[in-house]
């Protein structure tokens, strides 16, 4: 007899070879082990004796021991398999409405989740396709401004052959310019023009980047001042083909310059995913050419790219670099940084020189909404089942006695839930098949569902990650039960199961508010955003490009236009007044702390343009054709001022660019760029040049004849060109389509998430009703109310929503405050934000249960006491 | 001859089984075997080679009756069958002729 577990042999062993024997033989074999352990045992000791136990059942593991009745065993799993799936589907038929509410909120919870991760993945792939992404870098520009670091992407055009020859770890240094400084350039051939974007750019251009050439070599078709490259579909509406295309020659205009070049290659039109977007490269030699005597230290004409060599530290090679500019340049105040070149999409925001969120910020909400929603889907399963549960505690009852054990029911609840969630997948995948385009549509995206590896192992971790959190705890609970006590029908819920349900439903709501109060308070940001005073008017402002002939007899263009009807006033600028403008720090004052460089923005104009944008000027005057030297004359904002420190600044002096500029008046604060940025110090100034924008103030009310107007006077000027215009108000709402989608799309979501957790509701309220029919008959026989009942009913619910409310305002107050913290302008967070999203969802939870619930207690209660 | 070969370790173990006469079961014909020709024996290596001659019709077996020990297991007492006396005589009366027909002189050292 072995009493002692230290003479007993190791139960594994015993049961691995239990599991492996064949059934015939298993008894007497098992018998013999035994034996021959307690002999072992009383000769050799416990210790050896156990040690051979082991040796004895590893020898016995041989082909003619193993049992050949695998077939019979797993006939034996399919068979329960078998019956499991048609319990399972009994049970769908039989609780319909369950089914439905269960099908209806994973499915939909499933699809949001899909779609979020689509968009995710989308937008984590953003400009990672170029094939040496892990080494490419873009060099930024830390400047160091009154105390505060600024970071720029515009970099000194003479910044990348600088850092490619003299630091080893940068293997290419090269530079292009951004293809939204000029707009839509015209290209010509013999029969057509087309305005598109295109961008300047070094030689290696396409070695460093991953633009697919059609036709070309990458190291040679920018090899010379002459050579043009061209997209496909640029291309092709030019010369009818790619192939016809080649060799063939176009010219360029840009303002007063103009060149012919000649085709040189065709490159891939540009991915979506591509945060560079053009239609035609230049060779960067001739942009250095323009620039001229530009090209220097002081001035941020172009963007730097680097190739690093692989293993490079880049702290380390930051670190190095930090003091490089200020090398070449003595008492510049800035310092390169490189950043990873695909970080620029997600990671863009810097502040005081520290990297400081960007656009990933929304793909992490984005990630953490579609786990809510998805959490919230499986509450409502999980809820559902276990309040189910009480209707099946038979089955389990009667299956348990005929010697099921715990295992298989835990498998055949999971089994089901994962049954459940591949419907559910099902459902969800056709929505978004179907659904996609919308989607795209809202998100800007040309997002395909493809079945990659990808998607298919994220689908696969979602059914099980969703199958074991909505099947885990009603299996684990109904499989407790003890068969004795359900067959005698002594099942109670306890306070634990009923309180595990109440916090779900509260934890479930928490998150429905947190998503109301999230979509109020972003969309209100948004609104403020566009309609903030951005201290002119931006309604009625015509925008349109300066080029062509145009550009030779602007000044007779401006005053023909200003004297035409519906034509409030014209002016043309060097800004782009919605997205930003060129920076100087050449500025100067006699009080000027030397150490301190202070970057001003500039703002080249016609005369009238001032007026024409309708600044509100606070001092002095602006521009006047009756002065011959306002030329020589300078206006600034407020803000200027304040920085410069004059008391009194009209007829003071100020040095831009080595000349003594004499200011003679000053303008009230506006906004000049992104609304993400405050504003900064900036300065009018007068001259004919450079001046790339015309905008034109209309009348309200005739647009439509004022524009055809427009349009005539410009074919007038520029027969060869397309009159292309733009809205001033629509560009800067476009400016703000990022935060616009969002909100959009939070709305969406938010709504799916509410909805979902009123479906979790309803299903609970039924399931309250139908245990509490008997209960409300008897009520209502006594004389109860049909309202009495309803209020009796719901109030249960009622302070569950209360509570979830009370804690989603802390939570959710949190969230949006850090989230405004990246605005420079914010709304301020006032009560009834939180308040209409608390009663918002109080009433929507309490119209679902009063629903369910008046149905309940408008039953005639003879219905109900009928039968005992 | 019998159609079957005996391979050594089945001599061995029917020898043995007829030594017990009635009291053969796994252990016993273990211990039986290792008292006497001072060889280690595994359950796996014996059970495997008492089933294979219980397939060549060699040997029987059936149930005992259960017992305290061994954890309630029955033991499974093993017989020699007629056809497997007959094989035992055939093989000692080979080894017998063979033994016979050596001559004298190569036995001696």
């Amino acid at each position: 007899m072995r009493s002692h577990d230290d003479n007993a042999p190791s139960k594994f062993w015993l049961k691995f070879f239990r599991w492996f024997c064949k059934a015939e033989y298993k008894e007497d074999i098992e018998g013999d082990l035994l034996e021959r352990f307690d002999l072992r045992v009383e000769k050799q000791g416990a210790k050896i004796a156990k040690k051979l136990f082991v040796k004895d059942v590893l020898r016995l593991f041989r082909p003619s021991m193993i049992g050949k009745s695998k077939g019979k065993q797993q006939l034996n799993y399919y068979g329960m398999f078998k019956h499991n799936l048609k319990i399972t589907f009994r049970s769908y038929l039989k609780y319909k409405s369950a089914f439905l509410i269960n099908l209806i909120g994973l499915s939909s919870g499933l699809a949001c989740a899909l779609f979020i991760y689509l968009w995710v993945s989308d937008e984590r792939s953003v400009d990672k396709f170029h094939e040496l992404d892990s080494q490419l870098f873009q060099v930024l520009t830390m400047h160091e401004e009154s105390g505060a670091i600024n970071t720029q992407e515009d970099t000194q055009a003479l910044l990348a052959q600088a850092l490619e020859a003299e630091i080893p770890e940068i293997e290419i240094g090269i530079q292009a310019t951004p293809s939204f400084w000029f707009g839509k350039m015209p290209l010509s051939t013999e029969e057509k023009t087309i305005k598109t974007e295109g961008r300047f750019a070094s030689e290696k251009y396409f070695e460093v980047f991953t633009f697919p050439l059609l036709y070309g070599k990458p190291s040679e078709v920018l090899k010379d001042k002459s050579r043009i490259v061209l997209s496909k579909s640029l291309a092709t509406s030019l010369f009818g083909s790619p192939e016809a295309a080649m060799g063939k020659t176009l010219s360029w205009q840009l303002l007063q310059f103009s060149q012919d070049f000649q085709v040189s290659g065709i490159f891939e039109d540009v991915r979506h995913n591509s945060t560079e977007d053009f239609q035609f490269v230049l060779p960067f030699k001739v942009f250095a050419e323009i620039l001229g005597d530009g090209v220097h230290w002081g001035n941020y004409n172009a963007l730097t790219y680097a190739v690093v060599t692989k293993g490079t530290d880049i702290a380390i090679l930051n670190q190095k670099i930090a003091g490089f500019v200020k090398e070449k340049n003595p008492g510049s105040n800035v310092s390169p940084y490189l950043r990873p070149y695909s970080d620029k999409y997600l990671f863009s925001n810097y502040e005081n020189g520290v990297q400081a969120g960007g656009r990933i910020e929304y793909v992490n909400l984005f990630s953490i909404i579609s786990i809510f929603i998805l959490l919230i889907a499986c509450i409502n399963f999980m809820n559902l089942s276990t309040a189910k549960a009480s209707r099946r505690v038979k089955e389990v009852g009667v299956k348990k006695a005929i010697g099921a054990e715990r295992k298989t029911l835990v498998a055949q609840y999971l089994q089901e839930s994962f049954l459940m969630t591949l419907i559910a997948i099902l459902v969800a995948l056709a929505l978004v098949v179907t659904l996609l385009p919308q989607f795209n549509i809202i998100t800007g995206k040309e997002i395909s569902l493809r079945f990659s590896s990808e998607l298919l192992i994220s689908l696969l971790i979602i059914l099980v990650g969703t199958g074991f959190v909505a099947g885990s705890y009603p299996a684990l609970y109904l499989s407790a039960f003890k068969a004795t006590t359900i067959l005698k029908g002594h099942v109670k819920s306890s306070l634990g199961e009923l309180w595990a349900r109440k916090g779900l439903v509260v934890f479930q709501f928490t998150l429905s508010v947190i998503l109301i109060v999230s979509v109020i308070i972003v969309s209100k940001q948004i609104e403020y955003v566009q309609s903030k005073n951005l201290g002119y008017r931006k309604e009625n402002l015509i925008l349109f490009a300066n080029e062509g002939q145009l550009t030779e007899k602007l000044d007779v263009f401006l005053d023909q236009l200003q004297n035409s009807p519906g034509i409030i006033n014209a002016g043309a600028t060097s800004h782009t007044i919605i997205s930003g403008g060129s920076y100087t720090t050449g500025v100067h004052w006699p009080t000027e702390n030397p150490d301190v460089n202070t970057r001003f923005g500039n703002m080249t104009v016609s005369y009238d343009f001032i007026e024409t944008l309708g600044v509100e000027i606070t001092a002095g005057r602006s521009f006047s054709r009756d002065f011959t030297t306002d030329i020589s004359k300078i206006i600034l904002n407020e803000k200027a001022i304040e920085t410069i420190g004059y008391q009194d600044p009209i007829g003071k002096t100020i040095n831009l660019w080595g000349n003594d500029m004499q200011i003679i008046g000053v303008v009230k604060d506006f906004n000049f760029a992104s609304l993400h940025e405050t504003i900064t110090p900036m300065f009018f100034k007068l001259d004919d040049k450079f001046l790339t924008n015309i905008l034109v103030r209309i009348e309200p009310g005739q647009e439509r004849a004022t524009i055809e107007r427009i349009e005539s006077i410009y074919k007038e000027y520029n027969p060869d060109f397309e009159f292309n215009y733009s809205f001033l108000d629509q560009d800067y709402a476009q400016q703000y389509a990022a935060e616009e989608r969002v909100s959009i799309l939070s709305k969406y979501f938010g709504g799916i998430a509410i909805i979902i957790s009123c479906l979790g509701l309803f299903g609970l309220a039924a399931f309250t009703a139908e245990r509490r029919f008997k209960e409300i008959g008897i009520r209502k026989a006594l004389g109860a109310s049909s309202l009495s009942i309803v209020r009796l009913l719901s109030s249960d619910f009622n302070k569950m929503i209360a509570v979830a409310i009370v804690i989603a305002i802390p939570i959710s107050y949190y969230f949006m405050s850090t989230w405004l913290e990246g605005f420079a302008y914010q709304i301020d967070l006032k009560a009834w934000y939180f308040l209409s999203a608390g009663l918002a969802a109080l009433l929507i939870a309490w119209f679902t249960v009063a629903m369910q619930t008046y149905k309940t207690a408008k039953v005639n209660p003879a219905r109900s006491l009928r039968s005992e | 001859m019998g159609k079957h070969h005996l391979g050594e370790f089945e001599e061995i173990v029917l020898l043995t089984v007829a030594i017990l006469h009635g009291e053969a079961y796994g252990v016993s014909i273990i211990e039986e075997m290792e008292s006497r020709l001072k060889r280690s024996v595994s359950i796996g290596a014996l059970q495997t080679v008492l089933r294979r001659l219980e397939d060549k019709g060699l040997l029987t077996s059936e149930f005992g009756e259960a017992t305290k020990t061994r954890g309630g297991k029955r033991k499974r007492y093993f017989t020699v069958t007629n056809l497997g006396k007959k094989e035992l005589r055939e093989a000692k009366e080979q080894r017998m002729s063979m033994w016979n027909a050596i001559p004298e002189i190569s036995l001696n050292d």
